[in-house]
């Protein structure tokens, strides 16, 4: 891989470009320049520090990288842990940057967020620079600088940093230095946060002791993946990505740690992912599963229930990190977008829709905890109830659906697929435990509605295919779900149809695929290809039996994921840059879903029914709601 | 001291302190579960621990029922206001210190330093319990304010 060292006219650095550090807490991203140009404080949807990447220069930027002209020569993750290695090629030799934060801090005086780079020099002395610049919030507002010995603090009114090298250099907050990086003698920068806090002075050194045993932690998490995997590394980056993006405190898992990174560069379409889906938690549930990572695929669910306890029987469509309603969508003023991507938004409009789709998702990951072995205690079944008897009360109604319309509301089919699915799975459930026989008649009758009024209104004979909405000609590409649900048989000629249709009405060229007709959503302006989609497409080839097909598009996918094996949400069909917040759990997920996917075609094992559960002993979960 | 009333009125205003925090719960302010948060200190299945957490509550409620009927025998006297007062004090110390401490003593909360190995699994509450929802505060001090001015009304009764 060589790419040329960006010159400092450069406007906006492609997204693929950045890779993602992280502590399970937050995270920043680092672009192949050395330059930091995203870190929120203290959490995810915390403040950015460092906001270059959508704020323009004036939003502040840590970077660490060669002074002159040089080519980047390798750029990876250290194998199976979040350490990011980039090293580049100058006159002088070869500089390397090594970076990364501290996972686990409990136990330690370490602060919580702890970010750590090392540059070292090979065949020669390298001259780099250090330019650390932060800036808080939404005004930029520039900090309170003070030298303490060789500690650089800079502090506002509840935040700090504290920056500190080895050996010491003589460091300034908004000044880029200079520094010769020696052959033998490494440059190692510790940068400790604290908010609301006391701030930790951190010895570099030690800081990087702490990193690498940071590594190994990593490694013993990645060690746990079951080995049987189609392209495990990738599924395994793909993991590490998921549980980099689960913010720890609470469990709960953010979309993308990014706020308005564009699905149509220069357009409005720039949206705020740092708050938690309950849809992605449940497929998240799925895909820890699969692998074998049940702690994991528990904690989701403890998570879901504690988070969605003050709405019940209603699920929230998304939730702040600990639980609670995102603060109103609002745009904010002078921030210049990334490439020009107007306007910047903090918080999310989508939170306060109707989203049918969602209790689907939920139910169908309780669904897979049960048949996995693991009891759902009363207080989960009694939310679960809920949840069913929501959607045999609404699902008549239309919804904005999985794509988040603005506007009204419509009847689409894959909210009723995934309304049939919430029922199917609750009385699957029911099947397995002492429920009111009123309310599984209930379930089932409604579920049986369901069914009857999607395949009299959700097919259209013309086009071959189920539609995107009752009486619409679009398809969507949410439908591929349609093999996954048993509400018709898997090689039924109306599943097959809908497949084909889907793949070649909805293609994007390749193995890409739009959600929807382009530019079919109200909003002005186009996107790119929908990646999930995508992956959805492998998992509904291999699940009806053409695992070669679903092998070859797998394949052709991974050839479009970045050296570091990062994903967004979209892609441009054309250049295969990466489009919109950046990397996105829910691709992740379902990356990890459609190796499960082939794996299983493979060894021909799917989804048993209800007399196929397998007997173990209950067991209680390691994570359990206040609620 | 009052040693018949607070042993009986102590599981009373327990009692009254729990269906205020049961019923807010139920109805949808807050998440925060007094029974489930002390019960996970001894077991992490969720539904012993719910039973467990009551017999917890009613024991730590007895003892706080101590320092009412103290602090009344030292005052010399029992009232609605003066339990109020005591239920205040008594919530303010709860939100500010004992709930933000919870995370750093019960083996099974996370604190807001958790990382990838932590294997503790309940949400910590956060300063004032606002991570368990914003009406958190408020429920808690009615739930405190019930149960001081039941103390306050009952010892003086007696």
């Amino acid at each position: 891989m060589r790419q040329p060292f960006p010159t400092a006219g450069e406007r906006a650095r492609p997204i693929e470009d950045y890779g993602l550090l992280g502590d399970t807490r937050t995270a920043a991203l680092a672009a192949s320049n050395g330059a930091i140009d995203w870190l929120c404080v203290p959490r995810f949807d915390g403040q950015p520090v460092f906001g270059r990447l959508i704020g323009g220069p004036a939003a502040g930027t840590f970077r660490m990288g060669p002074t002159g002209a040089a080519t980047v020569i390798a750029r990876r993750y250290r194998p199976h842990t979040a350490t990011l290695e980039t090293t580049w090629d100058t006159p002088g030799g070869r500089l390397t940057l090594t970076e990364g934060m501290i996972a686990d801090v409990t136990g330690w005086l370490l602060p919580s967020t702890l970010l750590v780079r090392r540059l070292t020099a090979a065949e020669g002395p390298v001259d780099a620079v250090i330019e650390f610049d932060p800036r808080l919030g939404e005004h930029h507002t520039s900090p309170r600088i003070e030298h303490r010995g060789d500690v650089v603090v800079c502090s506002w009114s509840t935040t700090a940093l504290a920056l500190r090298a080895s050996p010491p250099l003589h460091l300034d907050a908004g000044r880029a230095v200079t520094v010769r990086v020696m052959p033998d003698r490494p440059v190692t920068l510790a940068l400790s946060v604290a908010d609301r806090e006391p701030l930790i002075y951190v010895d570099p050194d030690a800081a990087w002791v702490a990193l690498e045993a940071d590594e190994h932690g990593w490694q013993a998490w990645c060690a746990d993946i079951d080995g049987d995997l189609p392209h495990r590394d990738a599924v395994a980056r793909s993991l590490l990505t998921l549980r980099l993006l689960t913010y720890s405190p609470s469990g709960a898992p953010v979309a993308a740690p990014t706020t308005s990174l564009p699905e149509d560069p220069g357009g409005i379409r720039n949206w705020d992912y740092r708050y938690a889906w309950p849809r992605d938690a449940s497929i998240g549930i799925g895909a820890f599963l699969g692998v074998g990572k049940h702690a994991e695929a528990r904690h989701f669910l403890a998570w879901l229930l504690h988070a969605s306890r003050l709405d019940r029987p209603r699920l929230p469509v998304l939730l702040t990190l600990h639980g609670r309603h995102p603060t109103a969508e609002r745009e904010l003023d002078g921030w210049p977008g990334y490439a020009d991507s107007r306007p910047v938004r903090v918080g999310n409009g989508a939170a306060d829709q109707h989203q049918l789709d969602g209790y689907g998702w939920v139910l169908d990951a309780a669904w897979l905890l049960t048949r996995a072995g693991h009891r759902l205690d009363a207080e989960t079944w009694r939310a679960m109830r809920g949840f069913a008897d929501q959607v045999a009360k609404r699902w008549r109604h239309p919804d904005a659906g999985i794509w988040e319309i603005r506007g009204d509301g419509a009847h689409h089919v894959h909210s009723k697929l995934m309304a049939w699915l919430a029922l199917d799975r609750a009385l699957r459930i029911a099947s397995t435990r002492r429920t009111p026989a009123r309310q599984v008649a209930g379930w089932q009758a409604e579920r049986d509605a369901i069914a009857a009024d999607i395949t009299a209104a959700g097919f259209n004979p013309e086009l071959g295919s189920y539609t995107r909405s009752y009486g619409s000609n679009d398809l969507d590409a949410a439908v591929l779900v349609l093999p996954l649900l048993d509400l018709e048989p898997r090689d039924s000629p109306r599943v097959r149809a809908t497949i084909e249709a889907v793949r070649h009405q909805l293609s994007a060229g390749g193995p890409l695929l739009y959600r929807y007709p382009p530019g079919r959503d109200g909003l002005p302006g186009t996107e790119g290809a929908f990646l999930p989609c995508s992956f959805w497409l492998v998992q509904a080839l291999a699940t009806t039996g053409r695992v070669d097909e679903a092998t070859r598009l797998f394949d052709d996918l991974l050839d479009l994921v970045n050296p570091l094996g990062l994903l967004p949400e979209e892609i441009n069909p054309t250049t295969h840059g990466y489009l919109g917040n950046y990397p996105q759990a829910l691709t992740h997920a379902a990356l990890v879903q459609a190796a499960l996917a082939i794996r299983d075609a493979r060894n021909d094992r799917f989804s048993p029914g209800p007399d196929e559960i397998p007997v173990r002993e209950p067991d209680s979960y390691e994570r359990t709601s206040p609620s | 001291m009052d040693w018949a009333g607070w042993a009986l009125f102590g599981l009373v205003a327990t009692a009254a302190l729990t269906a205020v925090m049961i019923m807010a719960q139920l109805a949808g302010l807050t998440r925060l579960d007094l029974p489930l948060l002390l019960g996970t200190i001894v077991t992490e299945d969720p539904d012993r621990a719910r039973v467990a957490g009551f017999f917890l509550h009613l024991v730590i409620g007895q003892g706080f029922a101590l320092g009412y009927a103290l602090s009344f025998s030292l005052l010399d006297r029992a009232t609605w206001w003066l339990g109020g007062l005591l239920g205040l004090l008594h919530v303010a110390v709860s939100l500010t210190i004992f709930v933000p401490l919870l995370a750093g003593v019960h083996p099974r909360m996370a604190s807001h330093r958790a990382g990838r190995s932590s294997t503790a699994v309940l949400e910590p509450p956060g300063l004032g319990g606002l991570n368990y929802g914003g009406q958190t505060p408020v429920v808690t001090i009615a739930a405190h304010l019930t149960y001081g001015i039941a103390l306050g009304v009952l010892l003086q009764v007696h």
